[in-house]
């Protein structure tokens, strides 16, 4: 398994360099070197732009200039950005970054825990009126035209329910004198959320040993609920809990946004996979044992139909990230994509070019969690 | 059946339109059987309706004056634009005084201009590349499945943003990038892993045998048998080129001068968007458009799906 | 009471084309701890007899009447509960295809537990002690009952699902051409241990076939099947020696035996029947060189010629003392 790891890792790598490249040479097509949108600005002198072209190499020859950028890439030396100026573009990053990150994991941990059971039950309920209802509805929010789906749930639940703010990081008016900095407050959340999906990881595994099915599905329950409870706890105790909360809440709209438009394509390729293994043998076999008919589709049929739908899970990433960007648009949320957006309208190009690169390796670390859980899923690979 | 005794008084091509349409007629009565096939098809033809009859309307019952898409106004109703749904406007006006209904059965055909476009030049690149991919292996295969990794790294969208500081984007520069973008992209991985299951055919071994070149053996062999799969990738391409053409459009970044993007676009930069349930008809009807086709070319690609992939049918 | 009374059981397929008659008017008996086999071409309805007894049918098959009667309990009204709690205990079945009867991603020990638990009360650890002991009587070494199916070779796929077959001592086993997928050599070896293992736990068994030579050995009583119809039933010896229908003749002398006298192999003339439209009268009339009018026109009793000999043919071969 290590093996696989690692050679999937290299590939990762390679594919990482051609990316860094592809970018470079998208900037060099532009027009003029990218600091010239410094000549226009009136804050900042001309002395700051010669030094920031001196420091990403933008004097040099191309091949210069490249070395240079890959360096600064690897150093996190990405220059200043003009928007925010004279903030340097790594540190805004810094703070956008988690954002997106959270926002993704949360809404495709969603996304997956939605799909994954309603493909398996549609694949067994196949031809039946609930299979062609979830089909549609699965595959109208998967192309359903993203501000448009923002603009609904916006309406229906902060128009209407009055629920939940339209959009943003955090209400400025539970924030006036914070004890802690927002970006603090954040991390700490996105720590216990990573804490809570790793401990609960090592629960299952912890458990997987326990032979019967009915004491260890009580015990996972029980530990995971007592997880929860300590973390809920701890955040209750800590005194910043107002704060956190305030966080949690704007989050929601944003994640129900990407957690509907891209669970469908989990839904379909669970789906279609599950109908593949349906017609293998050793379903038959399995019927056959006298195995209770639930048995049979979560423990034979589903579990194996899952590798397919995980593999085929990395090529709609793309789409996903797409649909994140319009989706952190709509509501304010600044993560990468509105960033991005921003970056790119201002011409502001050492952020906007910093933001596809982040966004690159964010992309290539979820192919790598993916190959990881594949290889720990899969038997079969074990060279 | 083809009676035997037949083959050698009937033309060739007789024969081969007569097998076309009866392996046309299975397959259709495997696509009506999917549901959801028809369902999309049906949407999609409620569009080409609309695509039609717009320069009807126009050469008849519209005054180009008044319910031009791009330049028309109703000088009728100055002051009160946007207007809500009227006899005079089924779907309202828009902040400056245009038919929303007209733009949106105008914008239906620049619509599946793109789509279609983009589509059709992803699936020749990525049939292509893909036969050839499973036909040699080797560097070529290697180099071209890493291209596609890459490609599937980029999120199109944010890609397409940048590209257009450097080239103004209008619809048919767009099309051929989006179509040249995603033919080098997944759509390679399917095809080249469909026809590396054809490569091992026997008749690939006899065609090599019989001397085929290698141009000949993709050509007359590998590709005909991609195709299906190739097709129906080409109805998710459209969905993804229309979509994506939305988002840009959307946010103002595209050179086009109408389409149903830049129709939620007006609305928004006019600032009709935050006040939402009231000047529902500035965004709904082309929210709903994109959202529609692209649901409908993608229930069309489900519904191939089952036609294509005998895995996918009922027993 | 025999252990299974199988009593004109009809199934058919329904397909776009027409319904196929898979399964008609079928009889047999099995007694406990008896092994029968069932012999006929591909296609002509064994194994859709076997998928009948244990109500696994695919969804466009119509089960259109008959009695199965198991233990005297009719198996095609029972309540799907019931019936999965006779599936495996009752009733198991080794898979034509067993090199695909075993899920990929779980560990064979655990598939066999698996079966072993849901029917017994017994722990993890007990039902393991129960699978090494079943791996030894089919022949495989106890330290691979921890390792993934694609770690075994096709042999020792084949003995791990024989093994699966065993686990829970039903009182029938149906094994669907046990050995078809393996060379001769093995193929010899694993009938003669499954035999062995019948004995020793008296088992009844129902062997399905293509080969009559391979499964004569192992059988007590033979019936032959022709286009979903069972046309010859009897003593394994009686039907070798006087076979009465003349598609048994012809099966047998398509195949060489293993210890018979040389003879020439002699191929049926024709092709199976078209089991959407199978033929009037007798199914095998068009490829029988003994038919008569009657064949054609009327489909043959299934009766007895000789005590425990049964035939359904308008001009029986033999048999007729």
């Amino acid at each position: 398994m290590l093996r696989y790891i690692g050679w999937r890792l290299a590939q990762i790598s390679v594919t990482f360099f051609l990316f860094l490249t592809v970018v470079f040479l998208l900037f060099q097509a532009m027009p003029g070197d990218y600091t010239k949108q410094f000549i226009m600005n009136p804050r900042i002198p001309p002395e700051a732009r010669r030094a920031l072209q001196e420091r990403l190499g933008l004097t040099g020859s191309v091949w210069d200039q490249y070395l240079h950028y890959v360096r600064n890439v690897f150093t996190g030396n990405l220059g200043i950005s003009f928007q925010y100026y004279p903030r340097e573009v790594w540190d805004v990053i810094k703070e956008r970054l988690p954002r997106t990150a959270v926002l993704f994991l949360v809404a495709d941990l969603l996304a997956f825990g939605v799909g994954y059971p309603l493909g398996k039950y549609i694949a067994w309920k196949r031809g039946k009126l609930s299979d062609y209802a979830v089909t549609v509805t699965g595959v109208l929010f998967y192309t359903i035209f993203t501000p448009l789906l923002a603009l609904i749930l916006l309406f229906v639940f902060s128009n209407v329910l009055g629920w939940f703010r339209s959009g943003g990081f955090l209400t400025p008016s539970v924030w006036l004198r914070p004890p802690v900095d927002p970006q603090v407050v954040f991390l700490l959340l996105a720590a216990t959320i990573g804490g809570i999906l790793a401990l609960g990881g090592g629960i299952f595994f912890l458990t997987k040993r326990i032979g019967h099915p009915r004491p260890r599905n009580w015990a996972r329950r029980s530990l995971i609920l007592l997880l929860l409870a300590c973390a809920a706890l701890g955040w209750y105790r800590s005194g910043i809990g107002t704060y956190a909360w305030d966080i949690v809440w704007h989050m929601f709209l944003p994640v129900l946004a990407v957690t509907l438009i891209s669970f469908g394509g989990t839904m379909l390729l669970m789906r279609d996979s599950m109908l593949e293994v349906i017609r293998e043998d050793y379903i038959t076999t399995a019927k056959a044992k006298g195995l209770p008919d639930k048995v049979v589709r979560d423990k034979h049929a589903a579990r194996t139909a899952l590798l397919p739908t995980i593999t085929n899970f990395t090529i709609g990433l793309g789409f996903i990230v797409s649909g994140g960007i319009v989706t952190e648009t709509m509501f304010s949320w600044k993560g990468m994509g509105l960033t991005y957006l921003e970056a790119v309208l201002q011409q502001d190009f050492p952020l906007a070019m910093g933001c596809l690169i982040f966004t690159g390796i964010l992309v290539l670390l979820l192919h790598l969690v993916v190959d990881v859980l594949y290889a720990f899923l899969d038997p079969r690979i074990s060279y | 059946m083809i009676p035997r005794r037949n083959v050698g008084i009937e033309p060739l091509w007789k024969i081969r339109a007569r097998l076309w349409a009866r392996s046309l007629r299975k397959n259709w009565g495997l696509f009506w059987e999917s549901r959801i096939g028809p369902l999309g098809l049906a949407i999609i033809l409620f569009f080409v309706l609309l695509m039609v009859a717009h320069p009807i309307l126009m050469a008849t019952v519209w005054d180009p004056r008044v319910y031009d898409p791009v330049v028309g106004f109703d000088r009728a109703m100055v002051g009160r634009h946007p207007a809500p749904p009227s006899w005079a406007h089924p779907l309202g006006t828009d902040p400056i005084g245009r038919d929303i209904l007209s733009q949106l059965m105008w914008s239906t055909r620049s619509e599946f201009a793109l789509g279609v476009t983009s589509a059709l030049i992803t699936v020749v690149i990525g049939t292509f590349i893909g036969a050839v991919c499973a036909y040699f292996g080797g560097v070529v295969d290697t180099f071209f499945m890493r291209l596609a990794d890459l490609v599937m790294l980029f999120p199109f969208i944010a890609l397409l943003m940048v590209l257009r500081s450097i080239v103004t984007l209008d619809l048919w520069r767009l099309a051929l990038v989006m179509g040249v973008l995603s033919g080098f992209g997944g759509i390679t991985i399917i095809l080249k892993a469909q026809a590396l299951t054809v490569k091992v055919k026997p008749y690939i071994e006899a065609a090599k045998v019989a001397g085929g070149s290698a141009f000949h053996i993709i050509r007359r062999h590998i590709v005909p048998n991609i195709m299906p799969l190739s097709f129906l990738y080409m109805m998710f391409n459209v969905t993804g080129a229309v979509f994506t053409e939305a988002v840009l459009s959307y946010f103002g970044l595209l050179d086009i001068r109408m389409s149903w993007g830049i129709m939620i676009h007006t609305a928004e930069s006019a600032g009709y968007l935050g006040a939402f349930g009231q000047y529902w008809w500035l965004w709904a009807p082309p929210g709903a458009a994109i959202t529609l086709l692209c649901f409908a070319f993608y229930l069309v690609g489900r519904g191939l799906d089952t036609v294509v992939n005998p895995r996918l049918r009922k027993r | 009471m025999p252990l299974l009374d199988v009593r004109n059981l009809t199934m058919h397929y329904v397909t776009k084309m027409g319904d196929v008659h898979a399964v008609d008017d079928v009889s047999f008996m099995i007694e406990a701890g008896e092994a029968i086999g069932l012999v006929g071409e591909s296609g002509c309805g064994k194994t859709s007899i076997a998928l009948t007894l244990l109500r696994l049918l695919p969804d466009n098959a119509r089960f259109l009447g008959g009695q199965v009667l198991f233990e005297g309990k009719d198996l095609t009204h029972i309540p799907e509960e019931e019936m999965r709690k006779i599936r495996w205990r009752g009733i198991s079945m080794i898979f034509q295809a067993a090199m695909n009867s075993l899920n990929p991603v779980y560990r064979v020990g655990d598939q066999i537990i698996e079966a072993i638990q849901n029917h017994l009360p017994i722990s993890y650890r007990e039902a393991k002690r129960r699978v090494s002991e079943l791996f030894e009587l089919v022949g495989l070494p106890p330290e691979v009952i921890d390792r993934y199916p694609h770690e075994y070779s096709g042999g020792m796929k084949q003995r791990a699902v024989i093994a699966m077959a065993l686990a829970c001592d039903p009182k029938l086993v149906i094994a669907d051409e046990p050995t078809t997928a393996l060379d001769v050599i093995v193929q010899d070896h694993i009938l003669r241990r499954i035999d062995e293992v019948r004995k020793k736990l008296n088992m009844a068994m129902m062997y399905i076939s293509h080969d009559i030579a391979v499964i004569a050995e192992v059988s007590q009583r033979l019936g032959v099947m022709y286009a979903g119809c069972l046309v010859e039933f009897g003593d394994t010896v009686t039907i070798f020696k006087r076979p009465a229908h003349p598609y048994t003749v012809a099966l047998m002398s398509a195949f060489p035996s293993i210890k018979g006298e040389k003879r020439k192999l002699q191929g049926l003339p024709g092709e199976p029947p078209d089991l959407l439209q199978p033929p009037l009268g007798c199914r095998f009339h068009p490829r029988c060189a003994y038919a008569t009018a009657i064949c054609a026109q009327r489909a043959p009793r299934y009766e007895e010629i000789e005590p425990g000999h049964l035939v359904a043919c308008w001009n029986p071969r033999s048999g007729r003392a």
